[in-house]
């Protein structure tokens, strides 16, 4: 069962065409990552998936259902998507910015009514930011602020939700606190995630899927077991890498890797 | 017990109130005290003997007549403008814009001129027409600079708005001052006056002209706040949030464009009045539009009425157009505005 399909997707900035006639699916109850170089496309991809970007041609699906022929709302209650670091206006208060999140569920004047502030509650919980519901956005830490946002997705209620890039900008254990934060939504709440990662070891490990991309086209999909090759890795990054299996998640992880010299780069 | 989440909610209610009303106590100053200037003096006590059905006809025709309306459309034009200022600095996510931004008063001067240099100041038919041809000028104009600025695929980039805006602008300035060299004299004074911002109308047909327009526009944009709030974030993220960017920015440009042009029709150029109450309506009481829209058009009324009035009081019996008080007035604001972030 497949949150989103894909068929023949091309994506293009312009007229340059970034992704041309991709196929891919978003399988149901499951944590997907795309990973890939810089300008592959995985980005454009997820924004598509996301209907934020039009697709130059193809479908896309989101639960069988033909994404273009869906009302902006509609889509929205079924799916959320964090863009990269976004932007809150100045003095936003965490508890106003997550209450947002309430904005496809509500008509009119849209005042707050008990069950939406039950369900801002325990996005607040959930992301351990009950404390902080008075405090302007601007003035928290960027690992703070992914907390929000996410909290905000959360209170969207949806089944789905879309990540790009959710641990930019953030140190090592704020990136830990993010992927466990996504982990167990999967896993308590049955959440489907799907995301762009950069760091190849946090999406073999948080991942039951994953996607490599290069020049907008899948190098491999299947299990962190399956992608994480060196083999995969060669033709996705162009670099040797050495993988063994990490003692502590049992997942694949890269130890070390090198630029591949003698073989010419003509991508 | 209360939580914490309910005394701050108690505290917001409480700040907004407070703002609210001395906001509308400033308002109720400013009209006192400009019932105090001109010709004739009517001091505080004077205007409510008047007011409460105790003046004479002479009293009661300048009262009613001549200053009334005219302090009453000074806040109304600067609700109006504040408004739309709010709106395009929302939309467009630059704290600078303001509806000279997006060629409002440029077009809507440039409509204005063309109907004086035809028809010239006196007929009666102006007062209704004109707030018609200053929203043909501006759309235009708004228009003109939206589909510039518009990328395929990508749609429009604040800053591509504004760097297209200014060019615009210039041109229209440009093609104005051609027009205003050609004038008589007394069309000349008024096209002057005009664009220095003197709230030149000062009769109820004015606010008559003006009143259609506010009652049906100020309240489909508080009746959007909601909208508003979400269009303040990312614009991938308000998409994420289940809003038609696309759609929802050029209906709200369009309210903003309607409301800042009727506003200049009857009270000409007022610079820096939708620049400035915005930002004084989000220090006061935050982003969220359900209560910034309201204050905003409350600050802005007050800021007008009261440059208004300073520019009756200063130079008494005569008096400076408004917008130059404004933008005296408004321009150190700005940059103490600009220097404290």
């Amino acid at each position: 069962m497949n949150s989103i399909t894909a068929e023949n997707l091309s994506a293009a900035y312009e007229d340059k065409l970034v992704v041309d006639g991709l196929d891919l699916n978003i399988p149901k109850g499951m944590i997907t990552s795309i990973i890939g170089p810089n300008g592959c496309g995985k980005s454009t991809v997820l924004k598509t998936l996301g209907r934020i970007m039009k697709p130059r041609n193809g479908m896309v699906y989101l639960n069988g259902k033909d994404i273009s022929r869906l009302s902006a709302k509609e889509i929205a209650i079924r799916m959320a998507i964090l863009p990269q670091s976004p932007q809150a206006p100045s003095g936003l208060t965490v508890g106003d910015l997550v209450s947002y999140g309430r904005y496809p569920h509500q008509r009119g004047f849209g005042t707050m009514k008990p069950e939406d502030r039950k369900i801002v509650e325990w996005a607040l919980e959930v992301t351990k930011l009950s404390d902080l519901e008075t405090t302007a956005v601007d003035n928290m830490s960027g690992g703070q602020r992914q907390r929000v946002w996410i909290a905000m997705a959360l209170a969207q209620q949806t089944d789905l939700i879309l990540l790009d890039e959710p641990t930019t900008y953030l140190d090592m254990s704020y990136q830990l606190e993010v992927l466990e934060l996504l982990y167990r939504l999967n896993r308590e709440q049955n959440c489907t995630i799907a995301m762009v990662l950069h760091d190849l070891n946090l999406a073999a490990r948080f991942s039951d899927h994953m996607i490599a991309i290069r020049g907008g086209n899948i190098v491999r999909y299947g299990t962190p077991e399956e992608v994480m090759t060196a083999d995969v890795l060669r033709k996705t990054f162009r670099v040797h890498a050495e993988i063994v299996t990490d003692p502590r998640s049992g997942r694949p992880a890269c130890i070390s890797y090198d630029l591949i010299r003698d073989e010419g780069d003509n991508s | 017990m209360q939580t914490a989440y309910q005394i701050y909610k108690r505290k917001i209610f409480m700040r907004n109130t407070l703002v609210a009303a001395a906001g509308i106590l400033l308002l109720l100053a400013a009209l006192v005290v400009s019932m105090n200037t001109g010709y004739t003096k009517l001091i505080p006590s004077d205007t409510f003997r008047i007011l409460f059905g105790g003046g004479t006809d002479a009293e009661n025709l300048i009262l009613y007549q001549f200053r009334l309306p005219r302090v009453i459309l000074a806040a109304m034009a600067g609700a109006g403008l504040a408004l739309s200022g709010c709106i395009i600095q929302d939309v467009t996510k630059n704290p600078l814009a303001d509806p000279g931004l997006l060629g409002i008063n440029a077009g809507a001067g440039l409509a204005v001129l063309l109907y004086v240099l035809f028809f010239g100041t006196a007929t009666f038919l102006a007062v209704f027409t004109l707030p018609v041809l200053a929203l043909a000028g501006a759309g235009m104009t708004s228009v003109l600079i939206y589909l510039l600025a518009f990328k395929k695929g990508e749609g429009t980039s604040p800053i591509r708005l504004i760097l297209t805006g200014i060019a615009v602008q210039a041109g229209i300035f440009a093609l104005t001052t051609v027009l205003v060299i050609n004038l008589d004299e007394t069309r000349f004074d008024f096209v002057a006056m005009w664009q220095a911002g003197s709230i030149w109308g000062s009769g109820w047909k004015y606010v008559l002209a003006l009143l259609p327009w506010q009652m049906v526009l100020i309240p489909f944009v508080v009746y959007r706040s909601r909208v508003l709030d979400v269009l303040s974030l990312d614009s991938c993220a308000a998409c994420g949030l289940g809003v038609d960017v696309e759609k929802e920015q050029r209906i709200l440009l369009f309210c903003a464009v309607a409301l800042a042009a009727s506003c200049v029709a009857v009270s000409g150029n007022i610079s820096f009045a939708g620049l400035i109450a915005p930002h004084m309506a989000r220090r006061l009481v935050g982003p969220k539009h359900s209560v910034l829209l309201p204050v905003c058009a409350l600050t802005g009324a007050v800021t007008v009425s009261a440059a208004d009035t300073f520019a009756r009081v200063i130079v008494q019996p005569s008096e400076i157009p408004t917008g130059i008080v404004t933008a005296v007035l408004g321009a150190p604001y700005f940059i103490w505005l600009l220097t404290r972030k």
